[in-house]
């Protein structure tokens, strides 16, 4: 009874402390009192009014950026982590090998996006010659490709760090790789899913926002706000900007709600 | 967190036998492209890795003082320095952070959800407003770099210092022991493991998001050679030279947080033998 | 019930992706039936000789024109809407592969820079030489004026000498500069331009050309003079094709002016002045220029002023910041990191619209250098 009051005050604490200061924050930004502290004009840091006039004025063009991003992001993310996870279930059959391939596919976040866009850009259009698809299929590569590595690691570690003996147990009762991978390795290694997502989540967010400053066509959020920023027209990007803020606060949380609620069904069994 | 450290089997014939399979792959792919003929230009997909290094050892100078390596390695230079003094200044920042979290829960509630969503700020959107607030290009690439590479030096350290057990505590207020003492003598060193698991993540972050912050303006810098040598008139080469290059050194950066790790826990393990 | 329940989040994650992916793709599909439909109606009407309208109406209909965006897509948008097209165009990546491959059919390049990519074959470049033509914005009446010299009004208004030395001395050097291509080419290879210095070459013959010629192909002797009628069409063209989301500053672009972009009080001195000595002591003496792009012979002039000391002359201590990243010069000199900048005109309305103030002194580039190139 004790405990969970206190849990109660802790959550109403822990969503009013951050909202109280983030009001704080924004009346300072709408009085001008942060421009005064970052030296900087109501140009270069608008108050939010204009910003939300601003998306209030242009809501289908917006949504539409969004969508873009949306699909880009989400599917990168979604086959990154496909690709990831079967990368660790491979790795895990063998650990002296496979831990070593682990750390080969962590290597290729060390190439810059930047890098990555164009050749992705001049790759896909022997693959398709319609530019929409083409466009998108390149964007989603370059997602993917920043979304593998995390998964890998995180999946290999939940699919290899079991209870003790949990492994040979099953193999006493005489079951099949599938039936352990399915009753044991998977369960095992959901916590550990979770904890790549939260990483490549946001990840995912901001490269499909980078791919999209070399895409071919000229859509998505992350263009627009670069369009906005290089023709000096700060008000309109910062109106991008919080859109796609919110697009990762928003999806960040809906994943936080979905892993809350799988691992409270687990503990409940 | 990629926390790969966990569990270290590296080997190193293991390693070897990975990156030359990598390579091998690399190279088959390559040979397809260059024998696809729908491709016109090969080596603007992918061109075969030993021409890529042959282009380091190339003696062609690209423009007129520099040869294609000598002018990577110029501005790879300068990226690093930047790159390196982000990382310090973000990862300090991000140790003191993660010890102001754990000793006062309101700036903890307060800070984490707002360190998550500084992470969401596209680079470009803030480039602006800090430039105006340094007033200078090269300072504001470094501020940025190192915005970009405190969070996961945070995150992990705080998980670091909320992880040393509470018996831990206890015993040591037991033996009177200040806050300060219980922070120096048995929270700071419980949360190493952690630092150099933030450290890595963010060793190779802090050198691809110089690269990026490099393209906010031109100069010298990997950032503005990689734009350069696409838009300039030099061999598609140099474009690849930079690829390689850049991630060779994410990688070396991240090994190097191992080493350092390395360094350090010998040490206090020899301190422990000592005292003992 | 663990298994059920992780199995019910992964079916609904799935089901959403599907139902994404599969609300995009039919939208992309039914799109690409369209278009080719428009290509093969388009394709049985072109006559055996194609005109440059034609090249236009067949590159737009296959969505195959280039540009680069970020500002410099205004004149292929006049030129769009000058042959009722819609008003659409593929990204380029600043390579010209798109071209190469024929991703695009008529792609954006600048007299100076990607024409020379495309044509000659040193290094780097495409080697197609006269098998490629060329679609000039000037020809079409849609040229927009590029490369100007601009700063802020407060910074020329608190230091007119400093901005009367300054462009008297840039000026000189763009005429040295003009009086010897291949010299003023080789300066700016020395000061640090990772372009080849065969491309450097080209580069300088050619933006001699820009600075010499006004748009109706005449020739220009007195450097970085200001053309009204030019600068005015760049504003109408700015007006009509500059969309702008922010209505705050697309109603502030509908009210300006020339007057509001240009004053031609400093470079009226700088050029009545015999020896430069006569602008008075210059204020502010520490000056710094961030220029469009990469350091190349787009902007020779003030390289080679700096090279043959015509700023140490006038009392002033310059540096040149090379530019060609997202933090545009615009932004640049207006947050005041440096004085003075190079930007085309339209980019400067549209940071005026924005409420930048800045103020063109002087017009380096008396013609537009974009052009629409095909394979012949």
């Amino acid at each position: 009874m004790k405990t969970t009051k206190k849990i109660n005050l802790d959550g109403i604490s822990a969503i009013m402390y951050p909202l109280a200061f983030g009001i704080i924050v924004f009346l300072m930004w709408q009085g001008g009192v942060l421009n005064t502290l970052l030296h900087t004009d109501t140009n270069t840091l608008p108050p939010p009014s204009r910003i939300n006039s601003i998306i209030f004025d242009n809501t289908a063009k917006i949504l539409l950026n969004l969508k873009a991003t949306i699909i880009v992001a989400l599917i990168g993310l979604l086959l990154g982590s496909l690709i990831g996870y079967g990368t660790a279930i491979i790795a895990a059959q063998n650990k002296k090998w496979g831990s070593g391939g682990i750390t080969l596919a962590s290597a290729f976040n060390a190439v810059p996006i930047v890098a990555l866009a164009p050749v992705m850009n001049n790759l896909t259009k022997h693959f398709s010659s319609n530019v929409d698809y083409r466009s998108m299929l390149a964007k989603t590569i370059v997602v993917m490709i920043v979304c593998i590595a995390s998964m890998a690691v995180n999946a290999y570690r939940g699919l290899t760090e079991l209870k003790p003996f949990a492994k040979d147990l099953m193999k006493t009762y005489a079951a099949s790789n599938f039936t352990i991978f399915k009753k044991l390795l998977l369960p095992n290694s959901v916590p550990y899913v979770f904890t790549a997502l939260r990483v490549s989540l946001p990840a995912s967010i901001i490269s499909a926002l980078v791919t999209e400053y070399f895409s071919e066509k000229v859509i998505g959020v992350g263009r627009q706000i670069r369009e906005n920023i290089v023709t000096a027209q700060f008000a309109t990007a910062w109106a991008y900007i919080i859109v796609s803020c919110f697009l990762g606060i928003v999806l960040y949380v809906i994943l936080l709600l979905v892993e809350n609620s799988v691992m409270k069904n687990r503990k409940i069994k | 967190m990629a926390e790969l450290n966990k569990k270290k089997e590296s080997n190193p014939f293991v390693t070897l036998v990975w990156t030359l399979g990598f390579f091998i792959i690399w190279e088959i792919i390559a040979f397809l492209v260059e024998a696809s003929p729908s491709i016109r230009s090969p080596e603007k997909v992918l061109p075969h890795f030993w021409k890529i290094i042959a282009t380091a050892f190339d003696s062609k100078k690209i423009n007129g003082s520099e040869t294609a390596i000598q002018l990577v390695w110029l501005n790879a230079k300068v990226t690093l320095l930047r790159s390196a003094q982000g990382f310090f200044i973000g990862a300090s920042i991000g140790f003191l952070l993660a010890i102001l979290m754990s000793l006062t829960n309101v700036v903890k509630k307060i800070a984490f959800p707002y360190l998550m969503i500084i992470q969401m700020i596209p680079i470009l959107g803030m480039a602006p407003i800090i430039l105006s607030f340094t007033g200078d290009i090269d300072t504001s690439r470094v501020v940025i770099a190192a915005i970009l590479t405190f969070y996961p030096v945070a995150t992990n350290t705080l998980a670091g210092l909320e992880a040393v057990e509470k018996e831990k505590h206890e015993l040591m207020y037991s033996y009177a022991a200040k806050k300060w003492q219980l922070y120096i003598k048995t929270l700071i060193p419980a949360c190493i493991p952690y630092l150099f698991t933030g450290l890595k993540v963010s060793a190779p972050l802090a050198i691809t998001a110089s690269i990026l912050v490099d393209t906010l303006q031109g100069g010298i810098g990997l950032g503005c050679l990689l734009s350069q040598s696409l838009k300039g008139a030099m061999t598609r080469y140099v474009f690849w030279l930079i690829v390689v290059i850049s991630a060779a050194i994410g990688i070396l950066s991240y090994l190097l947080m191992g080493i350092i790790e390395d360094l350090v826990s010998s040490h206090k393990k020899a301190e422990r033998a000592c005292k003992r | 019930m663990e298994r059920k329940n992780i199995k019910k989040a992964t079916f609904l994650v799935f089901a959403a992706m599907v139902v994404l992916s599969f609300s995009s793709c039919s939208k992309e599909e039914s799109a690409t039936v369209t278009e080719t439909k428009e290509v093969s109606t388009t394709t049985t009407t072109v006559s055996e000789v194609k005109t440059d309208k034609d090249r236009i109406l067949e590159a737009a209909a296959a969505g195959k024109i280039g540009n680069w965006g970020l500002g410099n897509e205004y004149e292929i948008l006049a030129l769009l809407a000058k042959y009722d097209q819609p008003l659409e165009f593929l990204s380029q990546d600043f390579t010209m592969d798109g071209f190469d491959d024929d991703s695009i059919e008529l792609a954006s390049a600048m007299t100076y820079n990607e024409l020379g990519l495309v044509k000659n074959d040193y290094d780097g470049a495409y080697g197609y030489g006269d098998s490629v033509g060329y679609i000039d914005m000037n020809d079409e009446g849609v040229a927009m004026l590029e490369d100007n010299l601009f700063t802020t009004k407060e910074f020329a208004m608190a230091n007119p000498n400093t901005v009367k030395a300054f462009i008297y001395a840039s000026l000189k050097g763009w005429a040295d500069a003009c009086a010897d291509p291949s010299a003023a080419a080789e300066v700016v290879y020395k000061y640090g331009s990772s372009v080849s210095s065969e491309h450097q070459l080209y580069m300088a013959s050619e933006v001699k050309k820009l600075v010499e010629t006004d748009t109706l192909g005449n020739p220009v002797s007195n450097y970085g003079y200001m053309d009204d009628a030019a600068i005015q069409q760049t504003l109408d063209l700015a007006k009509t094709y500059i969309q702008l989301d922010d209505s705050k500053a697309a109603e502030k672009l509908a009210s300006l002016t020339i007057d509001d972009i240009r004053d031609t009080s400093y470079w009226v001195a700088a050029t009545e002045s015999v020896d430069g000595s006569d602008l008075g002591t210059p204020e502010k003496t520490d000056v710094k220029i961030q220029l469009k792009w990469l350091p190349q012979s787009q902007f020779m002039g003030y390289y080679m002023a700096l090279d043959k000391g015509y700023y140490d002359e006038v009392g002033l201590n310059v540096t040149i910041v090379p530019g060609g990243g997202d933090i545009a010069e615009t932004t640049a000199v207006y947050n005041g990191t440096v004085d003075f900048g190079v930007t085309w005109v339209s980019n400067m309305i549209s940071a005026n619209a924005a409420g930048m103030g800045l103020l063109e002194v002087a017009q380096i580039y008396q013609r537009s250098g974009l052009l629409l190139v095909y394979k012949k």
